[in-house]
């Protein structure tokens, strides 16, 4: 347990999105076991966001409301309820926690996902064991996967020690009936070589284990398409890239 | 027909209804609109801000959840996260904190209380207005000032304390006693607009 008076006053600030990352994610840790700290925090929110009203009035252009509706009809909503599992909302919660202190590199959008994630999850963090396991150790290196001149929507964890990599993926559809993800450790100048296959939540989230296949050094990771069951090669032209780093 | 809770709007748009996104607009959209100018300044990026902000929301709609609060004010976090993206992928300073920096001791009620009442489509929200920014004005000015630095300039309390040249202490006090204060204040609107 995480102690409540340490942490009260992190509340006001938390719904106003006023803390550091490192604060964010240690006051997150707290707030999944304090109901007192959830209640604060849920109100503030709600206090955060009637400050809107307070912007001084500006007219609102006409044609503004066209262009909403019509994009609007070019995109469909995303399927599904909040589903997300005890033990991937405890993932994503580890997940947050390292990658603040790993620097700053969740859009703001994420955050506030795994944030909502964490809250709903309370306090069931055993089956994420392995998790905390895999991520929390000094060894770790890390790989962000990016389509070409695209944020990173994946990042990957590699405990070289135990032969894991932990897929941390964040607005990406799931794969059509029939197809699968297959994530790929690449060594420069030779065939890819398949780390395993997964696919996301409806709400385009997945925190997922892989092995990496034991003594290979790669450089690069990639994602592809494929179809289900996954293949022996690549058949298409990877649609999320990055290069390892650290560890 | 009856009007809709904010909620039947949003459970609409996750089956794909945009007449429920149309009406989401018009009672929204002027409070959104006039958020993204107080932190972007240029009108063109607010448009853009609040197109975005409202694509976002129709995207992940089913996502909502309404244990975390109401749909306003989920709409504009999705809009404030986005509008102060904007203003520092621009490598700028949010318009908030430029006229708090060098404000005196005005705060940014000063401005809405000269603006004058924009044509808005709803008493509702026209009450919001004046009773959030009448709270606003009866706090004590430096509470005042702390929470508009982090709301609307997008700053931690650690860089609001360097802006300020004020102890860190000092700033999560008065941030503290500010939103306490805030949270009694418009308790009657927050009931109102609950779940
Ligand atoms: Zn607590």
């Amino acid at each position: 347990m995480t102690d409540h008076q340490g942490y009260r006053e992190l509340a006001a600030p938390f719904a106003l999105d006023a803390l550091t990352v490192a604060e964010r994610a240690a006051f997150e840790a707290h707030l999944a076991e304090c109901a007192i700290c959830r209640a604060d925090v849920q109100a503030f929110r709600e206090v955060a966001g009637a400050l809107a009203y307070a912007a001084p009035a500006a007219a609102l252009p006409a044609e503004l409301r066209d262009r909403v509706l019509r994009e609007a009809r070019h995109v469909r909503p995303l399927a599904g309820r909040r589903t997300v599992g005890p033990w991937l909302a405890a993932a994503a919660a580890l997940v947050l926690a390292v990658a603040a202190g790993y620097g700053y590199w969740w859009e703001r959008a994420a955050r506030d996902e795994l944030s909502a994630a964490l809250v709903a999850m309370r306090a069931r963090l055993d089956s994420a064991d392995r998790l905390v396991g895999a991520i929390l150790d000094s060894t770790v290196g890390t790989a962000d996967l990016a389509a070409t001149g695209k944020a990173p929507t994946m990042r990957l964890y590699w405990n070289r020690a135990r032969g894991l990599v932990v897929v941390a993926a964040f607005d990406l559809p799931p794969a059509p009936a029939g197809r699968t993800y297959q994530l790929w450790a690449i060594k420069k100048g030779q065939a890819p070589v398949s780390v395993g296959t997964f696919n996301t939540l409806p709400g385009g989230r997945a925190v997922i284990t892989l092995q990496m296949p034991a003594g290979f050094k790669p450089d690069l990771s990639a994602v592809t398409e494929e179809p289900a069951g996954g293949s022996a090669q690549p058949t298409q032209q990877p649609f999320l890239v990055g290069a390892w780093q650290g560890g | 027909m009856a009007s809709q809770s904010d909620r039947a709007l949003v459970e609409r748009m996750t089956a794909g209804d945009d007449r429920a996104l149309a009406e989401l607009y018009d009672r929204h959209a002027s409070t959104l609109y006039a958020l993204a100018v107080a932190i972007a300044r240029e009108r063109a990026d607010a448009e853009e801000i609040v197109a975005d902000a409202l694509g976002q929301a129709w995207r992940t709609a089913a996502q909502f959840d309404p244990g975390r609060g109401s749909v306003a004010a989920w709409l504009a976090t999705i809009t404030r996260t986005r509008a102060l993206d904007l203003v520092r992928a621009r490598g700028r300073r949010a318009l908030a904190l430029e006229r708090a920096a060098g404000q005196s001791s005005e705060g940014l009620a000063a401005p809405l209380a000269a603006a004058g009442e924009a044509p808005d489509r709803g008493v509702e929200r026209l009450e919001a207005r004046q009773l959030v920014g009448r709270s606003l004005a009866e706090l004590p000015e430096p509470q005042r000032r702390v929470i508009e630095l982090a709301y609307f300039g997008g700053l931690t309390q650690t860089e609001i304390a360097a802006e300020l040249q004020e102890p860190l202490g000092t700033v999560k006090t008065r941030m503290r006693a500010g939103m306490e204060k805030l949270r009694g204040s418009l308790a009657q609107l927050l009931s109102r607009e609950g779940p």
